[in-house]
């Protein structure tokens, strides 16, 4: 199963909005991934296989990241946020 | 169900002149209800500046936030809306209705914030907020 980390500054805020929205858009299309947050500063070594985040921190990590990222802009808009996640899923095959 | 953000913690069309303003204002009925201690309210701006706004979740709206710690008396939330737009240097533009939110550690999100981050994310809920002419409008949206 996919293990989805939802990352923020300190994983006790936007990414749990994030988190949520993503677990109802994995409902909806009775899809199954494990999904958790995480904060900027040690996102990188919780092991995972995606990690979704918004734009503005995603600088941050982009170079050190060994796992995927996906980047979310508007983290309140489940349109995008559907679009990006099946993209995802759908690039694993 | 109990109230998401109760009436003291909620204030309608607040005078901002920056961004800094605007959360301090948000933080400040945390800060007098005792929920916090008022340098959180410093944390939440210091957070900010130093991982930029990506705080501004969606078009108008920021969740101020720090990260948990013993400044945060109580998990808890407030609810502001601003009387004039304030740019928070975010590419989704100005924001006008802000939330802080205080955590005393990383499991309050499993309850209260959930509720509240389905509440937000109702169609157009930032919009209805950023209309509200009064606190109590403001509650009757949040609280539903």
């Amino acid at each position: 199963m996919q293990k989805i980390q939802c990352v923020c500054g300190f994983g006790c805020g936007s990414s749990l909005m994030l988190r949520m929205a993503l677990d109802d858009v994995l409902r909806k299309h009775g899809l199954e991934a494990e999904t958790f947050t995480g904060d900027v500063g040690t996102c990188l070594s919780n092991p995972c296989d995606v990690i979704f985040i918004s734009k503005e921190l995603a600088e941050r990590i982009r170079d050190r990241a060994d796992v995927g990222i996906v980047v979310i802009d508007d983290l309140m808009d489940s349109a995008e946020l559907e679009e990006k996640t099946l993209a995802y899923l759908g690039s694993l095959g | 169900m109990p109230e998401l953000v109760p009436m003291k913690h909620i204030k309608a069309k607040v005078a901002a002149g920056d961004w800094q303003e605007a959360i301090r204002a948000a933080g400040v009925p945390l800060a007098e209800s005792g929920a916090i201690d008022p340098a959180y309210i410093d944390d939440m701006i210091g957070s900010v500046e130093e991982y930029g706004p990506y705080i501004v979740l969606t078009s108008g709206f920021a969740l101020a936030h720090a990260a948990p710690s013993d400044l945060v008396k109580r998990d808890s939330v407030s609810l502001i809306t601003l009387k004039a737009p304030v740019d928070f240097g975010s590419t989704k533009g100005p924001v006008n209705v802000v939330m802080c939110l205080a955590c005393t550690d990383r499991a309050f999100h499993l309850g209260g914030l959930g509720r509240i981050a389905s509440v937000l994310m109702k169609d157009n809920m930032i919009g209805k907020l950023s209309r509200a002419e009064s606190r109590g409008e403001l509650y009757q949206l949040i609280n539903g």
